[in-house]
């Protein structure tokens, strides 16, 4: 009657803790973004204004979504066209602003979500003549003098020891990339950048655009905002060359080869302004940049989690109350600890502790899981030998127990020291082990080679370490800790999983080796 | 399920550990009266209360102020066994007696009273029992039957009897071996014999591997050999059963060769190899000798 009460009482409770969290995966999944996003920014671009006597215009790009980026939540003003570039070979979408009104002050805002991802390029040594079609990337114009007799021997000097398409290229990538960068507001021509000690990332870009067109590869200026915790007015410019059917990116400026890091935005395309207005009238702009947290959980980032759902952990790591490993590692104590439980109670390990093997298995992630575990080892053996002659001269126990801690901590002490003076990394991650629980570990073992003997007090040791190995083992599984911070109910799982465990009087899986001889095994 | 799969029976119904502590131990022990079955002064008094047998007490000391003058009150005696009331696996106990010249003797040389007052102090100030605080009990030195000489000759062997709700269910006798430095714990290189209840015999010898019918240090046979006293034995156990709160006790008791049986020690988490000694399940002991009550519903 009373199991039976107790049954019903743990089956409900699962219900309504189960279905909570799937209404919560739910309305989560909502959020989920369509790909695996490395960084996350609200961007809002504030633009102030009057106009004059004939109302006023301003033109701005609007960011598109592609296959590093996806732009979200856009909300741009009500009274806004947008219109898709006509020109081929071209995904620019220009906005357009007009108003009538004389003489009045405002303020526009265009505001977006920004997800992110890096994205590398692998080279061919040999790049395949550009089809006829993109020859438009070829030609010069008055800021990008291709055919200036000074590109033509810059990019021949430059190029005439490379034996391939890839080596040129980054020989002159290095040439670029090694000018100094200042930042110059105005707009600077390929061929002026080579008479000036330094130069600003549209200089820069067009010279390298100047020279890698000069040698027949089709390339085009990329423009866009570098996204970091600010409000900016600086946007940004690099280059893009057509090389084997995709436009990879290249950032002479800030030394991208190849590669465009995550929280880089990109607007637009093409020799063009992110930015233009009726001239003459007053105008200032900012752009105002919020990184953002994501969660990453299998395979999947989230965001806005605090949205979709109140019940969540996400707030915590996101206003910085605690930092996202310091919350994992205290969720992960429970769920470790029901393992060990798990552990001890059903297969029959026995083990120092049942905290140990958890905080050892932390520690594992500090230190690397074989060195740690020989360092585990290490330091339960070193200590119980240095306390031994404390114990045969007769203390109490607990002053004991302070000596093998002080001894514990000398040892660490000593071996970060040792590992720093003489260059050895693994005595310095000593330190990263729990003190006071390696501590009694150690005493335990020391007590039980006196009590049972040496052979049966490594036994136990060994079976610690399978613990251990488990915890690590569940410790490693990635997306876990996603899990738990977006459904920290799984503790109450746990609880309720505990009671069950907690009520098993079943055999010990170690148990039927000890009473095999009075059991029957009819193994299939 | 875990059962089911792998098709393991248990017709001898062999308790686990598991088992044991959520049907036996938390069930029938409530955890406020452990004391009385941990320090042996509680339990002594209780029983001493009830006038059931166990040692003589001499003297119990709980401050050291007091070691002198309770010694001298126990230096008429010819025997006498010095224990910490809550120590742990026979650490601290002291077996002291008086040689032809009265001097007290312990591993075959002479104890001064200097030596006696140390080793009480280290009782005292908790050194065998892991507490800050322990009491010193010094009592009659139990002078064993000469029935166990038969079987071995040497150390310290006892009765464990568990009983359950006031009903002996299983029992043992468990000797010292040449191996086991004068204890008879099992766990201890110790071996345990199986007793029938019914009859009061000893049965077969189990070592921790083996079954055998004699002692590994004596090859007389052991099985089928009356005990002495045994119907006393069972009627100690069931009185101590009665006088303490707790439903479910391992009952360590010896047989004096003057005094018959004496009650040693009350355990309230006895272990489990009692049932390979046996060679029978606790559950299924639970069942033959508790049919009539409704103990495990």
């Amino acid at each position: 009657m009373k199991k039976n009460r107790l049954q019903i009482a743990l089956t409900i409770a699962a219900l309504i803790i189960g279905a909570f969290s799937i209404s919560k995966a739910i309305s989560l999944s909502e959020t989920r973004m369509d790909f695996n996003g490395e960084s996350l920014f609200t961007v809002t671009n504030k633009y102030y204004y009057k106009t004059q006597e004939n109302g006023a215009k301003i033109k701005w790009f609007i960011p598109q979504s592609n296959n590093r980026q996806q732009i979200s939540k856009a909300a741009l003003p009500k009274t806004m066209n947008t219109t898709a570039s006509r020109e081929p070979f071209n995904d620019n979408v220009l906005g357009e602003w007009l108003t009538s009104e004389s003489n009045t002050y405002g303020e526009l805002e265009h505001s977006f979500t920004f997800t992110g991802k890096s994205k590398h390029y692998a080279l061919p040594k040999q790049f395949d003549t550009a089809p006829a079609t993109y020859h438009q990337f070829l030609v010069a114009t008055d800021f990008v003098q291709v055919h200036h007799p000074r590109i033509a021997q810059l990019a021949k000097d430059l190029t005439q020891e490379a034996s391939n398409d890839k080596t040129k290229l980054e020989k002159m990538y290095a040439y670029v990339a090694n000018i100094p960068t200042a930042p110059i507001r105005t707009r600077t021509d390929a061929v002026s950048v080579l008479d000036r000690k330094s130069a600003s990332c549209n200089g820069k870009s067009r010279l390298f655009l100047a020279l890698t067109r000069n040698l027949g590869m089709p390339s085009r200026l990329k423009g866009g905002i570098v996204l970091e915790n600010t409000s900016k007015r600086t946007s940004h410019v690099w280059v893009e060359v057509f090389i084997n059917g995709q436009w990879v990116p290249f950032d002479t400026t800030n030394n991208h080869f190849a590669y465009l890091p995550a929280h880089y935005l990109e607007i637009y395309q093409g020799d063009e302004a992110l930015l233009s207005r009726s001239t003459d009238m007053e105008f200032d702009y900012t752009y105002d940049i919020q990184e953002e947290s994501t969660v990453q959980f299998m395979g999947m980032a989230f965001q806005n989690v605090e949205d979709a759902t109140p019940f969540s952990l996400v707030p915590l790591v996101k206003h910085k109350l605690i930092s996202e490993k310091n919350l994992f590692l205290l969720l992960m104590l429970p769920l470790g600890g029901f393992f060990v439980a798990f552990l001890r109670n059903v297969v029959g390990l026995r083990t120092f502790g049942v905290f140990l093997p958890v905080l050892i298995a932390f520690s594992l992630f500090e230190t690397g899981y074989g060195l740690g575990l020989l360092l585990f080892l290490f330091l339960i053996f070193l200590v119980g030998a240095v306390s031994r002659p404390f114990q045969s001269i007769g203390l109490l126990h607990t002053p004991k127990l302070v000596i093998s801690l002080s001894v514990m901590v000398v040892i660490m002490l000593l071996g970060s020291y040792l590992g720093w003076a003489t260059q050895t990394p693994w005595l310095s991650a000593l330190t990263f082990f729990p003190i006071i629980i390696l501590t009694i570990s150690a005493e335990k073992f020391s007590n039980l080679i006196v009590e049972d003997g040496f052979g049966k007090a490594s036994g136990i040791l060994f079976q610690t370490l399978i613990a251990v190995s488990f915890c690590y083992l569940i410790l490693s599984v990635k997306s876990l800790g996603a899990v738990l911070m977006l459904f920290p109910e799984v503790i109450l799982f746990i609880i309720l999983g505990s009671i069950l465990l907690g009520r098993y009087v079943g055999f010990r899986w170690t148990e039927l080796i000890r009473f095999k001889p009075l059991l029957d095994f009819k193994t299939i | 399920m875990f059962y089911k799969l792998f098709q393991i029976q248990n017709p001898k119904g062999v308790m686990g550990i598991n088992r044991r502590n959520l049907e036996l131990v938390y069930r029938h022990n409530h955890r406020k009266h452990y004391r009385l079955a941990d320090d042996k002064v509680l339990t002594k008094q209780l029983l001493e209360a009830h006038k059931i047998a166990t040692a003589t007490t001499y003297a119990v000391i709980r401050k050291t102020g007091n070691i002198k003058r309770k010694w001298e009150q126990c230096k008429q005696y010819d025997a006498v066994a010095i224990k910490p009331a809550n120590g742990c696996g026979g650490d601290g106990i002291k077996i002291l007696k008086k040689d032809s010249e009265g001097n007290f003797r312990s591993g075959g040389r002479v104890w001064t009273d200097t030596e006696v007052y140390k080793h009480i102090t280290s009782i005292v100030s908790g050194f065998f029992s892991m507490n800050s605080l322990d009491s010193c009990l010094i009592e009659k030195c139990i002078v064993p039957h000469p029935f166990f000489a038969e079987i071995y000759n040497a150390g310290v062997p006892d009765f464990r009897v568990i009983t359950l709700k006031g009903t002996p269910i299983m029992a043992m006798l468990r000797m010292p071996t040449s191996e086991s430095d004068g204890k008879a714990n099992l766990h201890q290189k110790g071996v345990g014999i199986g007793i029938h209840m019914g009859k009061g015999v000893l049965t077969q010898v189990y070592d921790g591997k083996r079954y055998t019918h004699h002692h590994p240090d004596n090859p007389n046979p052991v099985y089928g050999k009356e005990i002495p006293y045994w119907e006393e034995i069972l009627t100690l156990s069931e009185k101590t059963a009665e006088i303490f709160p707790l439903d479910y006790l391992g009952i360590d008791i010896v047989i004096d060769e003057a005094e018959g049986p004496q009650i040693m020690e009350v355990n309230v988490r006895p272990g489990l190899g009692i049932q390979l000694v046996n060679r029978c399940g606790l559950q299924q002991s639970i069942n033959e000798n508790l049919i009539t009550s409704n103990l495990l519903s």
